[in-house]
């Protein structure tokens, strides 16, 4: 099976996360986001291991990191949110604005 | 069968682990003594853990190999970068102890973070391969991101930190993307490649000797989103957008510990990968870097113009100096780099020492930080007010500051390689800039104090004085003897295997 | 033969996927957007599977969609936010779908352009054995392992930090 089949489904999936951080509104949507687009980028790391044979195992043991570091980041960035939501019960986004330029 | 475990030796990453070690210490040490008191013991053990940090660093000075499997590299470079990340969080440190326990947030997650933080950027610097660049960087943005909205009280506070988090997740994609580009187009993430890892382990630097031109262009691409990646992490323009919202929301130390630290991190991976392993390609990623280069230099200059708050306005500064920085990395020569180096260290500690003298006239949360607030503060504390006269001056570039030397050797070696043009537009750029430092010290010096505002200095340690006067001090002293900085930044060379 | 049965089930999923992904970005209840994230994560470890990588695809099973996506979910709810339909979209909706769509094409091009006649060979292959990503991850990535544990506790301490609650004063 070509290898360029997964590719373009990375590029797709990348494509739709990058669309959903700029369309977004809520935080955590937009965090949804990042996650589809870290997905991406680990079925590219995939893909090539597999294209690789043998020699591809760096590319899945990079993959388990990416997820390990994405759990972190999730972790971090909701507590981010919850800490928002308790002084201004609203995450919106595009009503942070008290600072503007 | 049986593991084939690299050679552990511990000295190429030995700064690192004692400050991890720190971080874990105190954290277990406050959790033993427990509420109450004034907690000195956090700034005194973050400052033996740096201490130990540097002494450990200057060890490996004049090593030259890659160690643990190849990730890292323990060269003149790494060495370099990491005694001056030590160097910043240490004045980082002082600074926080005055400024945490004026505010009375004083909590011991802080320090180790801060030291977390501080490992990552040090192991970004020494990384030999693309995992590391990736893990080291998510290491210290997420110490950062909290550290950031560590005035959880603070609704900018607040903010600045989701800002902050959002656009870093979102640009650490990027990153991540491009590695896995690299990956699939060298079958590898490593940077140099030797035989150290198992046979036929390919490189980046090995396989550009060895794939035939023209293959290249994946490499590119990846190269492309590397550095938009870590263009996000340095401010550089158009991947700025955070810079001033997280700059003007973070406590003032960690504000300058960003403006000098994860600068100085994040320009310490691209130069390695820029000018040390793509140097080959460089005719392909000149262009794009180029471009980004002036962008910087304009972009930051010409809006920091229009900049009602102390804190917005070096946060747009700092964008600008990362456009300087960028010559020095476009001209890829050997005065290329270790004029980056010598201009990154210099800013480092000026900037450190501004938004220390803003810590401290800044008041409990921060709520002096306009520059109207600055009004006539030179009749009210003249020495804080010749600080920061002296800081402005030398982030400007006028002569017999660091900032001018620092201006020079970066702009020297892109003239050398042949780009005047673009010293043409940093110098323009630096002339705007100077217009909006000469306004801050206008107001400071020329403008009568305002009735009845809050008398400008209340409660500050001695420690924040200290700080502010050794970045004084190195700020003058290494203008008009700037050698034996020059010499060692000469001296902080990259890696080379011994064959080529 | 064998792989036409592949490319059947990897375009199957494939539209998944797509779909999937689609309405994560596009729903107007965010409770669908998580479970609707879960759908492409699912495909996700299903094309992992496909790819011989059932380690990997395990791993993204229990940690993506058992864990993260429980977290989102717990944020979702700890937010309160409308369960309902409601509008969580900016007026940059056109700017996000040129830049998504040129960003697609571009990359597309060059990836099948870049890899074209690559082929993944299935044949006799049993994949990537657990065993050997054990070695590699305790070989020559003992190091970059170790950073992640790093990277976990200062995500942990920070977590903590910040999500503690401060009694009394709010500023703005």
């Amino acid at each position: 099976m070509p290898v360029a089949y997964f590719l373009v489904l990375s590029a797709l999936l990348f494509s739709i996360g990058v669309y959903g951080v700029l369309a977004r509104q809520h935080a955590v949507l937009v965090l949804l986001s990042v996650e589809l687009m870290l997905n991406a980028a680990n079925i590219n790391l995939v893909a090539f291991s597999a294209m690789l044979g043998e020699a591809g195992v760096p590319g899945q043991v990079f993959a388990l990191f990416v997820i390990a570091v994405a759990a972190a980041e999730v972790g971090v960035g909701l507590a981010i949110v919850i800490l928002i939501y308790r002084n201004r019960r609203s995450v919106d986004i595009d009503e942070m604005s008290l600072m503007k330029w | 069968m049986g593991l084939n475990t690299p050679e552990i030796e511990l000295l190429g990453i030995a700064p690192e682990i004692a400050l991890v070690v720190g971080a874990l210490f105190i954290l277990i040490v406050d959790a033993i003594i427990g509420e109450g008191g004034n907690k000195w013991h956090l700034w005194i053990l973050s400052t033996i853990a740096l201490g130990v940090s540097i002494f450990l660093a200057v060890q490996a000075w004049g090593s030259n190999e890659l160690q643990m499997g190849d990730m890292i590299a323990v060269d003149g470079f790494a060495a370099f970068v990491k005694i001056t990340l030590a160097v910043f969080a240490l004045l980082t440190v002082w600074l926080s102890r005055s400024y945490l326990h004026r505010d009375g947030i004083e909590e011991s997650e802080f320090y180790g973070l801060l030291l977390f933080a501080v490992a990552g950027m040090m192991l970004m610097a020494s990384a030999a391969d693309l995992i590391m660049v990736f893990l080291a960087l998510e290491t210290f943005s997420l110490a950062l991101y909290v550290l950031v909205g560590f005035r959880r009280t603070s609704l900018t506070g607040q903010e600045s930190a989701m800002k902050y988090f959002l656009l870093g997740a979102f640009s650490s994609t990027f990153l991540l993307l491009g590695i896995a580009f690299v990956y699939g187009a060298i079958g590898s993430t490593q940077m140099y490649g030797s035989s150290a890892a198992g046979a036929g382990a390919q490189g980046i630097a090995t396989a550009l000797v060895s794939l035939p031109a023209g293959e290249f262009t994946l490499l590119v691409i990846a190269t492309g989103l590397l550095v938009v990646g870590l263009g996000f992490k340095v401010a550089a323009v158009p991947f700025h957008m955070w810079t001033p919202d997280a700059y003007q929301g973070a406590p003032s130390p960690v504000t300058g510990f960003m403006a000098a630290a994860t600068k100085l991190a994040g320009f310490a991976a691209l130069i390695r990968l820029l000018d040390a392993i793509l140097f080959p390609l460089r005719g392909d990623w000149r262009p794009l870097v180029i471009g980004i280069a002036v962008l910087t230099m304009v972009v930051g200059s010409v809006l920091a113009v229009v900049q009602e708050d102390l804190k917005r306005l070096l946060a747009y500064s700092s964008i600008a100096h990362a456009g300087f920085v960028f010559t020095g990395i476009i001209a890829s020569n050997d005065r290329g780099v270790s004029g980056s180096l010598f201009y990154l260290a210099t800013y480092g500690i000026t900037v450190l020492g501004a938004f220390a003298v803003i810590a401290v006239l800044g008041g409990r949360d921060e709520r002096r930080t306009t520059v109207d607030d600055f009004r006539g503060l030179f009749y009210e504390s003249p020495l804080l007010a010749g600080a920061l006269t002296l800081f402005l001056l030398s982030l400007a570039g006028v002569p017999a500051t660091v900032g001018f030397v620092g201006k020079l050797v970066v702009f020297g070696a892109a003239v050398e390689a042949g780009y005047s043009w673009l010293v043409v537009v940093g110098v323009l750029a630096s002339a705007v800039a100077a217009f909006f430092y000469l306004k801050v010290l206008v107001v400071m010096y020329m403008q009568e104090r305002q009735e009845g505002a809050e008398p400008a200095t209340s409660g500050y340690g001695g420690l924040a004085t200290g700080v502010i006067g050794l970045a004084a001090l190195a700020t003058v002293a290494l203008g008009l003897y700037w050698s034996p900085l020059i010499d060692f930044a000469e001296r902080a060379t990259f890696f080379f295997s011994a064959g080529g | 033969m064998a792989d036409t049965y592949l490319q059947v089930i990897f375009w199957a999923f494939f539209a998944l996927m797509a779909i999937a992904g689609i309405r994560v970005v596009t729903t107007r209840n965010v409770i669908h957007a998580a479970l609707y994230l879960v759908a492409t994560l699912l495909g996700a470890a299903s094309m992992y599977v496909l790819l011989y990588a059932e380690f990997v695809a395990w791993v993204q099973v229990l940690v993506y969609v058992g864990a993260v996506v429980v977290l989102m979910l717990f944020g979702l709810m700890l937010t309160r936010a409308p369960i309902g339909s409601a509008n969580f979209d900016n007026n940059q909706r056109l700017v996000g779908a040129v830049c998504a769509g040129l960003l697609f094409a571009v990359t597309s091009f060059i990836m099948v352009g870049a890899f074209e006649g690559q082929e993944i060979d299935f044949t006799g292959t049993e994949g990537t054995k657990v065993q050997s990503i054990g070695e590699a991850i305790f070989s020559i990535y003992v190091l970059p392992f170790e950073i992640v544990s790093v990277l976990l506790l200062a995500a942990l301490v920070g977590a903590v930090v910040i999500s503690r609650r401060d009694e009394g004063r709010v500023d703005s």
